[in-house]
């Protein structure tokens, strides 16, 4: 008894039952015309009028259309409005598709339109939608299939701004029988909500009443929530998860593998370096612009994006129609002698000591505040990196508690975003405490021409002048975003204007 | 009856447990930085928004008006909404507390199958050599902490066996084979390191017990060897063993935390890391107390379960 050959031989069969049991008949949903694809976050509710996090966005985008959408090349294009007419500056007209019928039964009509974007106004709902429509100042509904919206004044942005993601609309009755649209969601989408497990999957099927004949091609889509990217990668190469994102480093290890897809496409995203202009030594334009010759973009990109980033400005080279050249920014010139000219010129000749905030929940943020302090030390300034919790960043970028920080902001469809938003006196994210005259002025004309060219000669004007002139952040890299999508699967094709493909044509061919 | 008396103070005692901790992790939650409206709204959103928000879910009152409000509601049974998702977070609770349960109770039984009978034979055949390889493994064992573990069974199954678990948890009374293909690799991961103590303490606690003169008079009326060893010297060793289970089985709740992350299990462990994350805190409050009250309790159990194996231990 209790031999040393009676415990290996426990082990063994041991073993041997793990193994059968690994073996034991589990095909992942082969059978079905369900794409699975993995997601990294759970949701954090369903209101498309409440809730800015992409973990909910990737699930109400497929439920709840809005008038208009967005092409893969960037383009305005029809989606519950089937046409559409700019009358003059401040009057739109919408011509509704008749027939669109809620997920709950009953037909989508231009009272709903004029419904939802009275919720998205209404300063007791507190939603992100608001500033795109405040300069709505009535929405007239004719009959029901004509909307008419009257503006204030003139606004470049207001059909980019209908074609936005918060601009879904809702059904009424659905918002006063359940109070809010956090855990339900009746759209008029390819598809419906059918169950949602937290942290373990969302389920959406078919919407068979879709507008649109013949579409969705899959009977069902099916996320599973999985953070970690090992866990990612070993689901979709065991051919549990039909489509996954990826970081770059997942992509290499993905890349060539038989039966497997990588792509991958420039975001509207960018890293910037940014500075607390309120307080030395970042409140000298001179000591912010010598940073800049002494950074090196280039291998920013390389150490923390293993090479899969443009140099960026504030407006991302994916955005064709608005980024300025990068060869227009002349400190963009890696070039340390000058760095130190003219930090020397600014009072700080002898060497400074500066900080940089950097939180550990991305790793890409850590890569790139640890190469900024590396390329410093080269111009004889002493950088400590102050690594902060999540929380505690965000705590620190709202109340402008730092010295700089690293960190990510995402773009919009038209530089808007990237110039008004962050950097006017009034801008909703600027925190930096950044006020110039002259750019506000810019873009505030930006924001309400509505002549392309004459609107695009402003907008370059303004990244020239921020970036050359007063560099309130440092603009460093747009990375690549990469998903991985295993074979038999057609029809996914993500692109910088719509990152998540559409899922409502993909076809799987098991 | 003495025991029902002892129940019910030990029950009493769980109330100013409950208290301590629940105080103690509402006042962490709301001195540390990051404010859950600002990482829910990320950088949309004015800060009239966000304060806005605030007062809509309460949260610009103070402190202790929170606490109270919070107690309140919870002495009438109700632990309160998700600030995030606005779900009730009992309801929450119920549906992710037998996930966990299913694995914390998986790792304690292959632990105890796997460790009880090693550390039985590891005393019995003390220094000889299956005694030596049962010591070792059982030091790895404890060594290894159980994140490692859990990367090194995903890393070794999926490279070698091109095996990952199926994902998309499914419990165990609805798909069996399924949720054994799920909970197989995490059980492990999380019933090593008890394995390896367990094992320990078997041989440890056996080994006392085997040099007692009564095992000496059993063994020389003549019965038989198995008999010696289960009948007489393992229900002797099994006190402090049932103690060490009952202690481990509360670090494996903790465990659990990790390893529900690391396989995607829609578990307590996973519910209270993330409701830490978004500084969600009623989530992070009811998670805390049912692993706190669930604790005590399990102590509880175990402390009764001494007088079955023990007759001479009573309680008064």
């Amino acid at each position: 008894m209790f031999s040393m050959k009676s415990l290996v031989r426990s082990t063994g069969i041991f073993i041997a039952m793990l193994m059968l049991l690994m073996t034991m008949g589990v095909e992942a949903q082969a059978d079905e015309n369900v794409l699975v694809v993995a997601k990294g976050t759970e949701a954090e509710g369903f209101d498309p009028h409440t809730v800015p996090a992409h973990s909910s966005i990737q699930i109400y985008n497929r439920v709840y259309d809005a008038l208009l959408g967005i092409s893969p090349e960037g383009d305005i294009q029809p989606e519950l409005a089937k046409d559409w007419e700019i009358i003059d500056d401040t009057t739109y007209r919408f011509e509704l598709r008749e027939g669109v019928k809620f997920h709950n039964g009953r037909e989508m009509t231009s009272a709903d339109v004029k419904y939802s974007f009275e919720r998205m106004v209404d300063p007791d709902l507190g939603s992100l939608a608001k500033t795109y429509f405040e300069m709505v100042e009535k929405v007239e509904t004719p009959d029901d299939y004509t909307v008419i919206f009257h503006l204030e004044e003139p606004f470049a942005d207001f059909l980019i701004n209908v074609a936005h993601t918060y601009a879904k609309i809702v059904p009424q009755e659905v918002v006063e029988e359940e109070g809010d649209l956090m855990d339900v969601a009746v759209g008029t989408g390819a598809f419906k909500l059918t169950e949602w497990v937290p942290d373990n999957y969302t389920l959406l099927e078919a919407n068979e009443d879709y507008y649109i004949e013949g579409l969705p091609r899959v009977d069902a889509l099916r996320f599973l929530i999985m953070e970690d990217e090992s866990a990612q990668i070993a689901a979709v190469r065991t051919g549990q998860v039909h489509i996954t994102d990826l970081s770059p480093e997942g992509a290499q290890i993905l890349r060539g593998r038989p039966g497997l897809e990588v792509v991958e496409y420039p975001s509207f995203d960018y890293t910037y370096w940014a500075f607390n202009v309120t307080e030395e030594p970042f409140d000298d334009p001179l000591v912010r612009k010598a940073m800049s010759y002494a950074i090196d973009r280039e291998v920013i990109a390389d150490i923390a994006f293993d090479g899969f980033a443009d140099i960026t400005g504030p407006v991302p080279p994916s955005q064709e129609l608005w980024a300025v050249d990068i060869s227009e920014y002349p400190s963009y010139q890696h070039n340390p002698d000058r760095a130190r000219e003219l930090l020397a010129e600014a009072g700080y000749g002898d060497g400074l000591e500066i900080s940089i905030t950097a939180s550990p929940a991305y790793a890409y943020m850590v890569d790139t505040a640890v190469v900024i302090q590396e390329q410093l030390r080269g111009i004889g300034v002493d950088a400590e990196i102050d690594m902060v919790e999540w929380g505690a960043y965000i705590d620190a970028w709202i109340n402008r508690d730092h010295m700089s920080m690293v960190g990510l902001n995402g773009g919009g469809l038209t530089p808007e975003r990237a110039l008004y938003f962050f950097f006017h006196t009034t801008g909703g994210a600027n925190v930096w405490g950044f006020s110039d005259p002259e750019f506000d002025d810019l873009v505030e004309r930006g924001r309400v021409e509505v002549d392309p060219d004459a609107r695009y000669e402003i907008y370059a004007e303004a990244q020239k002048l921020l970036v050359n002139e007063l560099a309130p952040n440092l603009f460093l890299n747009s990375p690549y975003s990469f998903y991985v999508i295993a074979e038999g699967v057609e029809g996914f094709e993500p692109t910088s204007y719509k990152s998540e493909g559409f899922f409502k044509h993909v076809t799987i061919d098991n | 009856m003495a025991i029902k008396e002892y129940l019910i103070k030990r029950i009493l005692a769980l109330i100013p447990l409950g208290l301590g901790v629940t105080f103690l992790v509402f006042a962490a939650m709301n001195f540390v930085p990051g404010d859950p409206v600002r990482i829910f709204l990320g950088i949309e959103g004015t800060e009239e928004l966000a304060q806005q928000i605030r007062q809509d879910l309460g949260l610009d009152r103070p402190f202790f008006v929170r606490y109270f409000s919070w107690l309140g509601q919870l002495l009438q049974g109700d632990l309160g909404y998700s600030l995030l998702t606005g779900i009730p977070v009992s309801q929450e609770i119920a549906r992710r507390f037998m996930v966990t349960m299913q694995l914390a109770l998986g790792g304690v039984l292959f632990s105890v199958v796997l460790a009880l009978p090693l550390g039985i034979a590891s005393a019995v055949r003390q220094n000889r050599s299956s005694d030596f390889v049962i010591r070792i493994f059982a030091l790895i064992g404890v060594s290894l902490p159980n994140f490692a573990v859990a990367v090194l069974l995903i890393l070794f199954f999926s490279l070698v066996f091109n095996w990952h678990p199926p994902i998309g948890f499914v419990h165990l009374w609805h798909e069996p084979l399924i949720a054994l293909q799920i909970l197989i690799l995490p059980v492990i991961a999380l019933g090593t390191s008890m394995a390896g103590s367990v094992s320990r303490m078997t041989r440890s606690a056996m080994l006392e017990v085997l040099r007692q003169d009564y095992i000496r008079t059993a063994r020389s009326k003549g019965l038989p060897g198995r008999l010696v060893i289960y009948r007489h010297a393992l229900k002797n060793a099994l006190i402090p063993v049932l103690t060490l289970v009952g202690l481990q089985l509360g670090y494996l709740l903790g465990g659990a935390v990790i390893i529900e992350q690391i396989f995607s299990l829609p578990g307590l462990g996973r519910l209270l890391l993330t409701g830490i994350h978004n500084r969600d805190y009623p989530v992070v409050m009811g998670c805390v107390l049912t692993i706190a009250v669930f604790f005590a309790l399990v102590n509880m159990v175990v402390d009764i379960l001494y007088t079955f194996i023990d007759p001479r231990i009573k309680y008064q």
